[in-house]
């Protein structure tokens, strides 16, 4: 049995009946019909995204910067002024928390919250749509719903953290932990709202992922003997890897990017902010573009890194 | 599932993604983009867009402007923080995006030196103008008016006189120390916990209310050549630091403030009777919030006192809104008729109310004209206008030579780091270090 569509003919078909011959013929033809479809949607992505990201490279090597012109040729002078940043390194270190805990934690609630949706259920539906209006939501929109109820004055889960603070004592100058006092508590609580809207699209993908699974390969595991942990290490987590890597890619993505929720859950204090702040920051507050356009690239250059790790680590191909 | 090719596809996906974040920064230009496009002087006829941090006018007021002239006027509503990344980016990249936009007194110098704006000396009659805008010298720079104040926003000290009076304060305090006196005494009584708000938050609130409050302190925080005056212990500045971080550390402000904004304070604290004074408000907060029954538990609670000094009243520091024309505008001619027509004294008169309830422009705060308020004050219809009359003609620019071109890298590094004095995790001294070594920085060029 193959899920997938096989470009190798069949067993008994021989060469002259594989049915590649047809598409040949229409190769000699000119057709500008794919092209012209597919027209409108290159043109968006080449100007509004390669050429950007082109010029976007090359910048990342000059002075941009209005307030002190001209523009001129630096080298590696912006790389070498935002590593000496400390700023900039402060929130490459809260990034790469968010990163670690955010795909991990996204990861594992994801497979646990596909593996309890992947049979069929009353109200399965209902549940899959209410699941879905974390991630349907703008990141301000959330950042502003869990201000409320961090709230330091009258909010719920603050209030929790502030009674933890009293009962062990801790928090600077006398007083309570609080969001923005303390780092490690700031991040991991700006973390948990991102995993909150990034965890449902990581059930949907390895949901999807599951579906595809015959469930005849789980009758004939439990008639080998096999145990509900075991089909699921032996045959739902290697079946799913594809629909994982997917999901720990866009989870990469995602943290790596995260804005909102630090910057309206703790404002720009460098206790929880990120990097495409720091971005934004030196882009459009400082008018240094040239750094902003070398942020940009470093932080490119770092997706790309991470995510073909966790596509060469994670993805394996499965055939069905 | 997927196949080998899919992987690829997975891959490029990411790369994708990733040349988006690339194109993050990627909308700004190469040059200064001072000079201007060469829109059309025609000023009938023609469609303006007008893009502000606020709701707009009455309609009716629109379209009696547009009789009046025959501009239309698009308005479009951006917050503020998204609008000067606009202003920022179609400038750089010298295009354009309204034809009259937000200048805020903050960026007055940046705008002033980048020459992103028209100085609108040259498109409307400034002279005239300033002798009743108190405010319009927080708009010049270098000898050019940048923009024109919409509003009179100001910093206040307000105070609940009720919560007040209840801890046996009767006199209100004239002095810094009689302030902070007055807080201790409302925090024995046990009327509030935590009487004084300030908005600790790592944001622009926090800078305006060191700048205030440096005001009372009696010194300013830059000199005319940008050099921080604020260094040494027995600065202004360095003394409100040391009174802002002290009042959060021995109980005056309430301990998850680290994390408010000045608007999250006055909402959420203030009008709520949470705390009893704010010693840099907004002018107008009383009409606006306080007084207002659906947004406030303290209804004719609230009044503004002259600002608290060393000895006796202190100024009171502007921080108004102001409109200009940016160098791309379409229609820079229909766009500086609109912006005489939006700050006249005749049209303010109508958005504050003095001309009848349907012409009131709700959320405007306080008319940038002098003779408006004065009238509103009058009238009555300014609450506690007698007192804020006099707060308008007294009020003086944070920066008394303009505010210089890298103030916002400047304000980023006063509000993060007196954010983390108060949360504790620097001193006060190092907080006040780290801020004087990042104006020398700025003020060098370096």
């Amino acid at each position: 049995m193959s899920l997938t569509r096989s470009a190798t003919p069949g067993p008994g078909l021989t060469a002259e009946a594989r049915p590649t011959a047809p598409v040949r013929r229409r190769g000699r033809r000119f057709d500008p019909l794919p092209y012209l479809l597919v027209a409108p949607v290159a043109i968006f992505i080449v100007g509004l995204a390669l050429i950007p990201a082109v010029f976007t490279v090359v910048q990342s090597f000059f002075k941009v910067n209005p307030l002190d012109p001209p523009t001129r040729f630096t080298g590696l002078g912006n790389f070498r002024a935002l590593l000496a940043d400390d700023a900039v390194i402060g929130s490459l270190g809260n990034t790469a928390f968010y990163v670690v805990v955010g795909v991990t934690l996204s990861t594992v609630l994801g497979i646990a919250m596909a593996v309890l949706l992947q049979r069929p259920f009353r109200g399965r539906s209902l549940v899959i749509a209410v699941l879905i209006l974390p991630w349907a939501l703008p990141g301000v929109v959330e950042g502003i719903l869990w201000t409320g109820i961090f709230d330091p004055n009258a909010g719920l889960i603050n209030s929790i953290v502030t009674q933890v603070g009293q009962i062990f004592g801790t928090g600077a100058g006398g007083t309570t932990l609080l969001l923005g006092q303390n780092r490690l508590l700031t991040i991991s609580l700006i973390e948990l709202v991102q995993v909150w809207q990034i965890t449902p699209l990581s059930v949907l993908l390895i949901l999807a992922a599951l579906q595809l699974i015959p469930g005849e390969l789980y009758e004939a595991a439990e008639i080998d003997g096999c145990t509900r942990w075991g089909a699921f290490r032996r045959i739902t987590l290697p079946l799913a890897r594809p629909g994982i890597a997917v999901c720990m890619v866009q989870a990469v993505i995602a943290t790596l990017n995260v804005f909102d929720q630090p910057y309206v859950l703790n404002g720009a204090a460098a206790t929880g902010s990120s990097i495409t702040m720091q971005t934004y920051f030196i882009s459009f507050q400082d008018l240094d573009f040239g750094q902003g356009y070398a942020l940009s690239l470093m932080i490119t250059v770092v997706t790309l890194i991470i995510s073909l790790v966790v596509v060469r680590t994670i993805y394996r191909r499965v055939e069905l | 599932m997927i196949t080998r090719t899919s992987r690829r596809a997975l891959l490029a996906g990411a790369a994708g993604a990733a040349a988006f974040a690339l194109t993050l920064s990627a909308c700004g230009g190469s040059s200064s983009g001072g000079s201007a496009s060469g829109g059309s002087s025609q000023t009938s006829g023609v469609t303006i867009t007008v893009a502000l941090a606020s709701d707009p006018p009455p309609k009716a007021a629109l379209d009696e402007f547009t009789k009046e002239t025959g501009i239309k006027v698009n308005w479009v509503n951006i917050d503020w923080d998204s609008l000067q990344t606009k202003i920022s980016a179609a400038a750089t990249a010298k295009t354009y995006f309204a034809d009259a936009t937000d200048v805020d007194w903050s960026r007055v110098g940046q705008l002033g030196k980048l020459g992103w704006f028209y100085p609108m000396e040259t498109m409307v009659d400034t002279k005239t103008m300033a002798s009743d805008m108190p405010q319009l010298t927080s708009f010049t720079k270098d000898g050019h008016v940048v923009g024109i104040p919409y509003d009179a926003s100001f910093m206040v000290t307000t105070v609940n006189e009720k919560m007040f009076q209840k801890a046996g304060v009767t006199e209100m305090p004239k002095t810094i120390d009689d302030y902070t006196a007055a807080l201790n005494k409302v925090k024995s009584a046990g009327v509030v916990k935590y009487p004084l708000n300030i908005p600790f938050a790592a944001a622009e609130g926090l800078s305006t209310y060191w700048y205030e409050t440096t005001g009372a302190f009696g010194g300013t925080v830059l000199d005319g050549a940008g050099k921080p005056q604020f260094t040494t212990p027995d600065s202004a500045g360095y003394k409100a630091a040391t009174w802002m971080v002290d009042a959060i550390k021995n109980g005056l402000v309430p301990p998850g403030n680290i994390n408010v904004t000045d608007s999250q304070g006055s909402q959420t604290l203030m009008a709520k009777g949470q705390v009893a004074s704010i010693f840099s408000d907004y002018s107008g907060g009383i009409g606006t919030l306080y007084n207002i029954k659906s947004a406030s538990s303290v209804v004719d609670q609230v009044k503004y006192i002259p600002t608290p000094g060393v000895t006796g009243t202190a100024a009171n520091l502007g921080n108004p809104d102001g409109i200009g024309i940016p160098k791309q505008a379409k229609y820079p001619q229909a766009a500086a008729k609109f912006i005489e027509w939006f700050t006249s004294a005749k049209k303010q008169e109508d958005f504050a109310g003095l001309n009848g309830q349907d012409k009131i422009f709700q959320g405007y705060a306080l008319p940038s004209h002098l003779s408006v308020l004065q009238k509103m004050s009058e009238s009555g219809t300014l609450p506690e206008g007698k007192s804020l009359v006099p707060m308008l003609q007294g009020s003086k620019p944070v920066f008394p030579e303009g505010a210089p071109a890298w103030y916002p890298q400047f304000s980023n590094a006063v509000y993060t780091n007196l954010h983390a004095a108060a949360t504790g995790s620097m001193t006060v001294d190092a907080a006040i270090k780290t801020i004087a070594d990042t104006a020398n920085r700025l003020a060098s060029g370096s």
